[in-house]
């Protein structure tokens, strides 16, 4: 019960708990009294998931006033700690109970809960369910305020009690926030697995790597740069040289390339291989030169830049081109110098020598141009990726992550858009993707079976005769082997997987139509040669069997939906044909194997593009995507240096948070960044000024972890000065997980020039003096003022316009332990260590990798991740990794002994972590024991 | 920079931007928004079309120029073809392409033709003169359109289009004719197939869509029935989309102005394809036309220097070596006239399609509401001079006096170019370079 002994000390001036929460509440109205700050933290529950969100607050009562909806903040049902993670309700007890608080506290007058139980469960149930009288729910929208009137005149019916008015409405306010308001009820619902459609990111996903699935995959060495080929004069012919180069930045003057490219007039080079879009979006391309030059890149029949004709003063070729990051696109570059058309070489030589440079340079999404860098390249040239284009709305995001739980009519126009999109991209490259040449003999047959496979891995399992029936032979059934015929075939069946739920939805369950034991020959999914097998085979025999034997009480799945959840889980997108094998070989039977594949999983560009763009998330850092400061100020801070800190950041991120040795603790502590000359000179590191991305110390002692990255205290701030607001929000709540709401309205920061003798801490100070604010704020501004030794562009500092800073902090937990800092150093080394940072970690982890919530995965599962988290020294790869195991194996019947009970399939877990059983019993006992979180 | 890449970007921006405004419900958009005679209505002028035609390698002027002026004039051997429009057909002797500047003239024949200003010098050296890049300005084609598009009573859904036949797979100053702009030029779509595509694809994917949406509310009905009953909710919301749209596209499709052409399939880009690819790209012109998605089209036979091989017509050599055989090569000059013969067919199959066309929603026929103009970048081919470039215009289209054979002295083409954008009412007072616009509009054209 450590929660009441906490709650306890830190309300010792009121008589009950309820009273003390509607005092506070009353507080909370400007005019009345002042807020006690230490009592704030009560009102913000800690890491409360997504159903908790609105239950620590008020919702307007009928009179106007803010009235509490329930002490949940003060006390969560049953004896768990809030950070323990346990969000279940029991059902046999009521479903918010201050009973326990009742009975310590010192109690003269009855809880609204004890008049419910003592007056009105015998009809209306523990939890208003109804009951042999009243059968119905205890369901309604009445106001707290119509209800109390109500029960006072009304209730029990024939023979009211008249209950005082102070009684009634305490009455009403627990009935209404426990189970009767349509809020309570959203509330209380349980959480599930819902069905949902992809994510505007799994669509673009799972239709690209559908068609790469068609194609070799060519992966890239450990080499950088791109395959340089040099010629004496011409393209044509042997080349001379034949190297690798890292970038493409060339200055050739007037003469040749290389010496051997004696004829400074003309001379030509190539080069081909792969680049490494990052993040997805718009990019734009740009070669620079005085001489022709031809650029492709993904399609290389096309030119994305064709500037083989110089023209005028031009030297200078744009294009952009949409791409999806995490993904390697083929590039090629031609340069020549010298005329093209009639060869005229010698008049030309009369001429006056002429100057020859070469650039490829990029403009990522949101950055500022630059030369492309090596890391991206690869001498490899990759295959070619198809890339949708067709918008979409953006998916819903109230949640904290992207979900597809909704579906508009935008969305399917959307995706039915981009389906013949994709349709008319299958039919021009058809004979490349079937591999069936145009005038090939049993086009017609061939082509049917590459459908069957298309469909196949669309729906990311093996089709039934029915379905096969259904989604191809049908198109096909004309038969006559006119080439019109069988592409207006090829195109209806690719429409139709594209547009069907079964491609469109996750978690469908098993259909009936879902291919039998017999049919679904291993391998079926695959090789068009046991696809035709299967079909030949095919007796018509009932359709109902299902795949592997798995069943639970709560879902039926079977090995072809762990691999799809697998998949979506750490790449969002559709199984590889790895992951389809192994799933048609009953090899995704065990925990182990589906760790296994997890693991290789995790090694792919798309694992890491995935969590990256969680963390930047995490981070919030895209929430302010102009980062740009006053140049007057901070004369060395442009957009380069901006583009550059991004650059940092991310190379940070994939450094630290991606490596198998290094985890958390160390993204949350770490003394050392990535920074390049130009980041050196504006941070106070001596590096060379042209000095590639490096890790180097960074103010050793004074800056520690992500949060002290410097592009994260610059995107946290304003054109000129620091923001220990933003910094302060962004630590309480994607940190610590707490909930805050929204600012009554919205407001103005005080200019710094309207009160010059202030320091920002003392400005802040004294806007958020209100006690409106000062609900919020005084949790908020103690964070964010930790960090104040950091200027608006994460520089440090001691004095601000020649005050001392002061960054003192502090964090009361809803715990009750107060914590101070000193400073930065101090507040990381508090979040790194803190569990209730990592619970939310965690937590938030699950539901953007899952896209569900986390509590309908089983009460226990946010605990039990946590405690793997711990021990596994809070590698954050490996969480992810354990995170897709249980979203896999969630509803499957494991042959694992230790998840017995459906839905508790993170039970299982914890016991087989990392080959280390007994540290992991061992832990998890400690934190079911209870005892005080350490800070 | 090169036009394949400005199609690519085009491509990419417009159908995005194209699809975000309308959404796929307004896919049908091409039909709705052309329906005969909206235009017509709303302006209350009749609809102005323009055609430029081009073939390469100049003439052979002995069999070309009709030796009298005015009126009462005799089609020559090049020009016969078009007998049956004699009264409808304008030709101009004594128009001179007078740019000069960087690039050899079978360059700046096609690069200045329409634009009527200078190249860029650059990389691309012909047999002689200087090298030179691309066309510094933009010409009289997209400059018409450009006007055109700004009015919503003549906009249309293209505005132009850049047909081609048998034009080479390489963007250089030869290959390229139309100019969005300086250093923009623009590739023709000598594919017939592609330029289906263009004009009718989304008309096409409607059609698959139609056939397989009752499937898809089937296969919701299905996965319906297999979740439970909290998990309905979604399906039956994607169901209630899934039937607006057959609803949508069934209340299109009714809509749709005119039946979508049927190509015939599986004609290769070949050189002794010419003949039909030729066909193919008139019909889809005239077709266009009808549906009005356009007002402005260019049709550009192979390139400046072209070598096509009229092996149908009996003709082994190139084009652009016959042309360069001096005038008392007999054999030679009449194979170029029967080539020019050839062309000149094309240009009467073009004006006999648009005569046989109703013009939609009004009275007469596309032609009465249509200028073709063939032109070429030579005046004569084994001379290569800019003299007396060939523009011989048929159709009623611009308000031009037809009927009649026409000779200036040594007229500017800027002037020609001028008439051409205030016959369809862009009253422009300089085009192109403006020393060669000397007083305006070519006079005598109009009546």
């Amino acid at each position: 019960m450590r929660m009441k002994q906490c709650s306890i000390r830190v309300l010792p001036l009121y008589n009950s708990v309820e009273q003390t929460i509607r005092r506070l509440f009353q507080a909370m109205l400007p005019g009345r009294f002042t807020f006690p700050k230490r009592y704030a933290v009560l009102l913000m529950p800690l890491s409360v998931p997504v159903f908790g969100i609105l239950s620590a607050y008020a919702v307007p009562g009928s009179e106007g006033r803010m009235v509490p909806i329930a002490a949940k903040s003060a006390t969560p049902s049953g004896a768990k700690a809030p950070g323990a993670g346990s969000k279940a309700r029991d059902s046999s007890k009521p479903a918010r109970s201050l009973s326990s608080r009742q009975t310590t506290a010192t109690s003269t007058q009855q809880s609204g809960e004890q008049i419910y139980r003592q007056m009105c469960i015998s009809c209306h149930g523990v939890n208003g369910q109804g009951g042999k009288v009243f059968k119905g729910p205890l369901v309604g929208d009445r106001s707290i305020g119509q209800l109390a009137r109500f029960i006072r005149l009304e209730m029990p019916p024939g023979r009211p009690t008249k209950l005082p008015v102070e009684d009634a409405r305490r009455v009403a306010e627990y009935i209404h926030g426990a189970f009767y308001s349509p809020l309570a009820r959203a509330r209380n619902k349980p959480a599930r697995v819902e069905l949902s459609r992809l994510t505007v990111r799994q669509y673009r996903n799972a239709v690209t790597d559908l068609i790469g699935s068609f194609r070799a995959a060519r992966q890239p060495d450990e080499r950088r740069g791109l395959a340089a080929k040099y010629f004496k004069t011409q393209r044509n012919g042997q080349p001379i040289l034949e190297r690798v180069d890292s970038q493409i930045r060339f200055d050739f003057k007037t003469a040749g390339a290389l010496p051997e490219q004696d004829d400074p007039y003309q001379f030509a080079m190539s080069w081909e291989g792969s680049v490494l879009a990052p993040d997805t979006g718009e990019y734009e391309f740009v070669v620079r030169t005085e001489q022709g030059a031809t650029m492709w890149l993904n399609d290389l029949r096309q030119p994305l830049i064709d500037a083989q004709v110089k023209s005028g003063n031009s030297n200078e070729y744009r294009a952009s081109v949409f791409l999806l990051g995490g993904r390697r696109y083929p590039l090629r570059l031609e340069f020549f110098k010298g005329v093209q058309g009639v060869n005229d070489l010698k008049k030309l030589k009369e001429k006056p020598p002429q100057n020859a440079s070469l650039a490829l340079e990029w403009k990522m999404p949101k950055r500022a141009g630059e030369v492309i860098p090596q890391r991206f390249l690869s001498p490899v040239v990759t295959a070619e990726v198809f890339v949708p284009v067709t918008p979409f709305p953006p998916d819903d995001r109230s949640v904290g992550y992207e979900r597809g739980t909704s579906v508009s009519k935008e969305w399917v126009e959307a995706a039915t858009e981009a389906a013949l999109e994709t349709t008319a991209y299958v039919t021009t490259h058809l004979s490349e993707l079937s591999g069936v040449a145009d005038d090939a003999k049993d086009r017609n047959e061939r082509l049917r079976e590459f459908c069957r496979k298309f469909v196949a891995r669309a729906f990311r399992r093996p089709l039934s005769s029915e379905q096969m029936r259904l989604y191809v032979d049908r198109h096909f059934a004309g038969g006559n082997n006119q080439s019109a015929d069988t592409e207006l075939a090829v195109k209806r069946a690719v429409l139709l997987a594209l547009t069907s739920p079964q491609f469109l939805y996750r978690e469908t369950g098993v259909l009936e139509t879902r291919a039998t034991p017999s049919e679904s020959a291993p391998a079926a999914v695959l090789p068009a040669a046991a696809l035709k097998k299967t079909a030949a085979n095919d007796s018509g025999a009932p359709t109902t069997g299902k795949t592997t034997p798995v069943s639970s009480a709560t879902s039926t799945s079977d090995a072809y939906d762990v691999a799809s959840r697998l998949s979506f889980v750490m790449w969002d997108s559709l199984p590889d044909e790895q992951l389809l094998k192994a799933a048609a070989a009953g090899e995704l039977a065990t925990r182990e194997q589906v760790m296994q594949q997890a693991q290789r999983m995790a090694t792919d560009p798309r694992a890491w593009f995935k969590m990256k763009e969680f963390l930047l998330q995490w981070l919030k850092v895209d929430h302010y995507p102009d980062l740009a400061k006053n140049p007057r100020r901070f004369p060395k801070f442009n957009e380069f240096v901006a583009s550059d800190l991004r650059t940092s950041l991310e190379m940070s991120l994939e450094d630290i948070a991606w490596s198998e040795k290094t985890g958390f603790l160390e993204l949350m502590l770490t003394d050392k960044f990535f920074l390049n000359g130009r980041l050196a000179s504006v941070y106070g590191v001596s590096l060379a000024p042209d000095a590639p991305f490096q890790m180097v110390a960074l103010d050793p002692g004074k800056r520690s972890g992500i949060l002290t990255h410097p592009y994260i205290l610059a995107s946290f701030g304003y054109l000129d000065t620091s923001s220990p607001i933003h910094r302060g929000v962004l630590i309480a709540r994607n940190f610590l997980g707490r909930q805050l709401r929204q600012p009554p309205a919205a407001f103005t920061p005080i200019a710094a020039n309207l009160h010059p003798k202030l320091t920002t801490r003392q400005r802040v100070a004294l806007q958020t003096r209100p006690s409106a604010c000062a609900s919020c704020h005084t949790l908020i501004n103690p964070l964010g003022f930790s960090l104040e030794t950091f200027d608006a562009i994460g520089s440090l500092r001691d004095l601000e316009n020649g005050m001392p800073v002061d960054a003192t902090g502090s964090y009361l937990s809803p715990y009750g332990q107060e914590v101070k800092f000193a400073g930065s150093t101090d507040l990381t080394r508090f979040l790194a260590n803190s569990e209730e940072v990592h619970t939310a970690f965690v937590e938030r982890l699950f539901q953007n990798m899952v896209k569900q919530p986390v509590r309908a995965y089983g009460p226990r599962t946010l605990t039990d991740l946590r405690q793997i988290f711990k021990v596994n020294r809070f590698n954050i790869r490996r969480q992810m990794i354990e995170t897709a195991v249980v979203a896999a194996l969630y509803g499957s019947n494991v042959s694992s002994s230790a998840a017995k009970k459906p839905g508790d399939a993170a039970g299982a877990i914890a016991n087989q972590t990392a080959g280390d059983t007994k540290s992991a019993v061992k832990a998890t006992s400690a934190a079911n024991a209870g005892g005080v979180p350490r800070t | 920079m090169s036009d394949k890449h400005n199609n690519h970007k085009g491509v990419t921006s417009t159908r995005r931007e194209f699809l975000r405004a309308l959404g796929l419900s307004a896919a049908a958009m091409p039909f709705l928004a052309n329906l005969p005679s909206l235009a017509a209505t709303s302006s209350g002028q009749r609809k102005q079309r323009l055609i430029i035609m081009f073939s390469p390698d100049g003439v052979v002027p002995s069999t070309f120029w009709p030796d009298q002026e005015g009126a009462a004039f005799t089609f020559k051997e090049s020009l016969k073809p078009l007998e049956p429009f004699r009264e409808r057909t304008l030709v101009l002797n004594g128009v001179c392409d007078r740019v000069r500047g960087d690039g050899d003239n079978h360059m700046r024949g096609i690069g200045c033709l329409l634009t009527g200003v200078e190249l860029f010098p650059g990389n691309i050296q012909g047999g002689s003169d200087t090298p030179a890049g691309w066309s510094s300005g933009i010409s009289i084609d997209q400059e018409i359109k450009k006007y055109l598009q700004q009015n919503p009573a003549t906009r249309t859904r293209f505005g132009s289009l850049e047909f081609g036949v048998m034009v080479p797979e390489r963007a250089d100053t030869w290959t390229r004719m139309c100019y969005s702009g300086p250093n923009k030029p623009i590739a023709p779509i000598d594919n017939p197939y592609q330029m289906f595509s263009k004009l009718y694809g989304r008309a096409k994917d409607q059609e698959q869509l139609k056939s397989v949406l009752d499937d898809v509310r089937e296969d919701l009905k299905r996965v319906r029935a297999q979740v439970s009953v909290e998990d309905r909710r979604i399906l039956e919301e994607h169901t209630t989309v899934v039937r607006e749209m057959e609803q949508e596209l069934h209340a299109a499709s009714k809509d749709v102005g005119h039946a979508v052409p049927v190509l015939e399939p599986g004609v290769k880009k070949d050189n002794d394809n010419i003949p039909q690819i030729s066909k193919l790209q008139i019909d889809l012109m005239v077709n266009s036309f009808a549906a009005d998605f356009a007002r402005v089209a260019t049709l550009q036979y192979t390139n400046s220097v072209g070598q096509a091989r009229f092996r149908w017509l009996g003709i082994q050599e190139g084009q652009h070596d016959l042309s360069h055989e001096p005038d008392n090569n007999a054999e030679a000059q009449e194979k170029l006239t029967r080539i020019n013969h050839w062309y000149c067919e094309q240009l009467a199959y073009m004006a006999k399609r648009l005569a046989e066309t109703p013009e939609p929603g009004g009275g007469g026929s596309l032609l009465d509401n249509t200028l073709i103009v063939w032109t070429n970048e030579l005046g004569v081919g084994n001379s290569h001079t800019l003299d007396n470039i060939p523009f011989v215009m048929v159709g009623n289209g611009l308000g031009f006096q037809m009927g009649r054979s026409l000779r200036y002295q040594n007229a500017s083409h800027n002037r020609l170019l001028l008439s051409l954008a205030h016959g369809m009412g862009h009253r422009i007072s300089r085009f192109g370079n403006p020393d060669f616009c000397g007083d305006g509009p070519l006079p005598s054209l109009t009546a």
